[in-house]
């Protein structure tokens, strides 16, 4: 055992220091600079290896390859050159990791914001039906924890009919559809009645994706204009 | 009698071999010792600048790195690295960060003095003048010799610690705030005392001086 000790003691001596910028700025492992010259000033990130992250190492994610993340970029990049270089300096987000097969404790997921680090991670492989629309759900998970104080919670509850409550938290129901509904009743779709954080998100990425229902109901006209004025407080040239 | 014994020719050739090679390595031993030869030290003297105000000297054991200060791009950050720097305040400082061909990092007044070093606490220190706000809204290029000025993990927090890279890092531009580059003697900072394990030094290099040249 001593000497199982002192040779991983040796490789651990002799292993050099290695100074990963990206690491430095983003505390996630193993990525790669895809493209950094954009327009609006978002570094678009690839994972070359698995990453592992998270308080309990519990968000992993897998690297893609390179026809999915060619072909995937073009479709993130298009969408995320909606947002301004100003307005994502405002909300926080600058960095956007692309990898596959994104999971955080075991459940799947299109993607993970972390305003704090400015990064936003998307997973590539995610359900193409939905793909785009999520990219814009994700960005406005940024803003809201941005603007926690604009995007409040309690004011888009009372919306609500009296009875309603969401869940504790967006995985602890089992309401994960994704599909928009053609009647809505307050809600847009199955995932919006998660949580209100998550109903925000789906209202605004119905919005940025253009693809809301014909009919709208008195309840979610009420949290359309409320996504409306409050983007416009955190920009006033954002057109949605 | 003592015979007379001349040398064969074979012996005359090893002997001379033993000589030059005693030579060699008693030259390479007090050359290789010599970390700064073959380093140019440029006299800031006879070089001509367009602003000389915006010049600053700093001295290391090699010899002297020349920057160029950009108050346009951070006239916040400039005029706090000038104010330091007339105040003779990064005299004597360490170079406590250093990633070989990569970085060099300076500027804890507070814990990173020569003769007063803090290993435990290098790297937190304070000027006493406050933190000063990032200024990265500007397009920079941060190539080999960009100087910038370090912070916290929040924007924000710089105060009197900076950088100088040796290699390129495109990711640098908007999120550290510029004040700088080296335009001439970046070869002097590449010879700044690292550690291959750790990027924080124990036993630093330290800043002889920084000035302004005007």
């Amino acid at each position: 055992m001593k000497i199982f000790n002192l040779i991983l003691l040796y490789f651990f001596l002799i292993w050099p220091v290695q100074a990963d910028t990206i690491y430095e700025l983003t505390k996630i492992p193993n990525l790669e600079i895809y493209n950094i010259k954009t327009d609006n000033k978002l570094r678009y990130l690839y994972a070359k290896k698995p990453f592992t992250i998270g308080i309990d190492n519990n968000i992993n994610c897998y690297q893609p390859s390179k026809q999915d993340l060619d072909k995937k970029y073009q479709i993130i990049e298009k969408n995320l050159n909606r947002y301004s270089k100003n307005f994502l300096k405002k909300i926080n987000l600058k960095y956007i990791v692309l990898c596959k097969d994104l999971s955080i404790s075991g459940i799947n997921t299109a993607g993970i914001p972390d305003n704090k680090m400015k990064t936003l991670i998307l997973d590539i492989k995610f359900n193409e039906k939905y793909f785009e629309r999520v990219i814009h759900h994700e960005v406005f998970h940024i803003i809201n924890d941005s603007f926690k104080d604009i995007f409040n919670e309690k004011t888009w509850s009372n919306f609500n009919p009296i009875k309603f409550n969401y869940a504790e938290c967006s995985t602890c129901t089992k309401k994960l559809g994704l599909d928009t509904y053609s009647k809505p009743n307050g809600f847009i779709t199955e995932y919006s009645q998660s949580t209100a954080s998550e109903d925000m998100a789906e209202v605004f990425s119905h919005l940025m994706n253009g693809n809301m229902p014909k009919k709208i109901d008195p309840i979610l006209e009420k949290k359309i204009k409320f996504i409306r004025m409050n983007i416009l407080k955190i920009d006033k040239n954002f057109i949605l | 009698m003592i015979e007379k014994i001349k040398p064969s020719t074979s012996e005359k050739i090893i002997f001379s071999f033993i000589l030059i090679l005693g030579l060699l390595c008693l030259t390479t031993f007090f050359l290789l010792k010599d970390k700064c030869l073959f380093i140019k030290n440029y006299d800031p003297q006879k070089i001509n600048f367009k602003d000389p105000s915006n010049i600053a000297i700093l001295n290391v054991e090699c010899g002297n790195v020349i920057i160029e200060l950009y108050p346009d791009i951070s006239p916040n950050g400039v005029k706090r690295f000038k104010a330091l720097t007339q105040a003779g305040a990064y005299n004597n400082i360490a170079f406590h960060r250093v990633i070989k061909d990569k970085l060099v990092q300076a500027g804890d007044l507070e814990f990173g003095k020569k003769g007063n070093i803090d290993y435990g606490k290098i790297g937190t220190g304070k000027s006493g003048l406050g933190t000063i706000n990032s200024e990265v809204d500007k397009e920079f290029d941060y190539i080999r010799g960009s100087v910038g000025l370090a912070r916290s993990l929040k924007y924000n927090t710089e105060d009197s610690q900076f950088f100088i890279i040796l290699e390129d890092k495109p990711l640098y531009e908007g999120e550290y705030t510029p004040i700088g580059k080296v335009i001439y003697g970046i070869e002097v900072l590449e010879k700044i005392k690292y550690l291959d394990k750790s990027e924080y030094v124990l036993r630093p290099d330290f800043i002889n001086f920084l000035k302004m040249l005007k």
